[in-house]
């Protein structure tokens, strides 16, 4: 799952590994209790600087989503229902926003999205 | 504390060709500081005139808070250095190596360093001439790394190597630095590689720095917007032009500097219209920086 970041991306890389996490709490990827890779693990996967993985941990924790135990490395907490879905309501937008950006490139509107939308998740356009 | 390495005013001349002029930056401690450059801007000479190799003609050097070339031993017994050219007797065995070095550095790890050996799969027998360019490029890494520097000043470590090699190198470094927390000055002409692992990144072009930003400040500010319709000029941009120019599809194409979404504005008024605003990896940036910076010169 962590390949999934873009070091060309504005977006810095300790948001985009914390953002990743949070996800994978919200699809119920990671559930409590479950051990996040230690710093030294992560950065050499992904190659990236240990201080951007800390970074993003320490967020994280400053959030309520994981909790560090002195030693023994950095745990998912128990993330309520409600958190969880704010999360998918949340990456939810960011993806229509990414969507909408890239139709007006287009000179795509919001309408016409709207109905391939529709159409591509089954639901009848109401016309 | 000090920083890892401050050098103020650096000027260093050889013949009439080449010079570094005014070269001065500053590498935090713990930061992982990547030090671009073309070919031939100078990186490697001013690596040289760092570590007292190459005799300054004024300015001043600090490393690890050791005034350079003054307090050098000092500096160097902390101090871990993967040179661009191979440092090693090619006649000595990958053993003799490892012996070697053991004896010249108080803080050698030889249990790691044997584990370092193993792990990339260096023969001791193998004389250090006939090791392939990809093992000649972990060996310096593992003796840079095994002697537990507080700082490692890398010179194109990984210049020539295969990804596999790359990759095996930079995860031991990376391991070390989670570890260690140590600093490290990087220099390459391989920005991609450079891009996630750095927090500084510092940018030389013929002998003069271009640059020096924490990673994050470089890239969020420049960007390339594409308009249909040039902008009809007599308005001042809230931004900075870096270059204007046309892309592959003809669409005309501006590069900016200091740029956030609301200057959108900007050219709605000026009668065009951006098509899209697109975030610039680290090597455009890097290429546009050379590009500002040659034109500000000549």
């Amino acid at each position: 799952m962590h390949d999934e970041i873009d070091p060309r991306s504005p977006v810095p890389l300790y948001e985009q590994i914390a953002a990743r996490v949070r996800v994978a709490v919200a699809a119920e990827e990671y559930r409590a209790g479950d051990a996040l890779p230690s710093v030294r693990q992560l950065s050499s996967t992904l190659r990236v600087n240990p201080s951007t993985v800390v970074q993003a941990y320490r967020d994280l924790e400053r959030d309520g989503f994981v909790e560090t135990r002195h030693g023994a490395g950095t745990y998912v907490r128990a993330v309520a229902a409600e958190v969880r879905e704010e999360e998918r309501i949340r990456r939810a937008r960011e993806l229509v926003r990414k969507l909408l950006a890239e139709a007006a490139r287009f000179g795509i509107g919001a309408a016409e999205i709207g109905r391939a939308l529709a159409e591509e998740t089954g639901v009848a356009s109401h016309e | 504390m000090s920083e890892a390495i401050e050098v103020r005013g650096l000027s260093y001349r050889a013949g009439r060709s080449f010079e570094l002029r005014d070269v001065s930056l500053t590498v935090p401690r713990g930061s992982i500081y990547g030090f671009l450059g073309p070919n031939g801007a100078g990186k490697t000479t001013t690596i040289r005139v760092l570590l007292g190799m190459t005799r300054r003609d004024g300015g001043d050097v600090r490393l690890l808070g050791h005034s350079i070339p003054g307090e050098l031993p000092g500096a160097l017994a902390r101090i871990g250095y993967v040179p661009e050219r191979p440092h090693v007797y090619p006649s000595l065995t990958v053993a003799d190596a490892l012996r070697c070095h053991a004896a010249f550095h108080h803080r050698w790890d030889g249990v790691w360093a044997e584990q370092l050996r193993r792990q990339f799969e260096l023969p001791l027998d193998r004389r250090v001439g006939r090791l392939s360019k990809g093992e000649s490029g972990k060996l310096l890494m593992l003796l840079a790394l095994a002697q537990r520097p507080e700082l490692l000043i890398l010179d194109e470590p990984t210049d020539g190597l295969d990804p596999m090699v790359r990759r095996d190198v930079l995860t031991a470094l990376l391991d070390y630095v989670s570890e260690t927390g140590a600093t490290v000055f990087i220099s390459s002409h391989l920005v991609h590689e450079l891009e996630r692992m750095c927090s500084w990144v510092g940018v030389l072009d013929h002998g003069r720095m271009v640059a020096e930003l924490p990673i994050d400040v470089l890239k969020s500010g420049i960007k390339k917007i594409r308009l249909t319709d040039t902008p009809v000029n007599g308005h001042h941009p809230p931004f900075e032009v870096l270059s204007r120019g046309r892309d592959a599809f003809e669409t005309e194409t501006w590069v900016v500097r200091g740029w956030s979404d609301p200057m959108v504005q900007y050219f709605d008024t000026a009668g065009a219209t951006v098509r899209e605003v697109v975030d610039l990896d680290l090597e455009e940036v890097f290429v546009e920086l050379l590009r500002s910076g040659r034109e500000v010169t000549s």
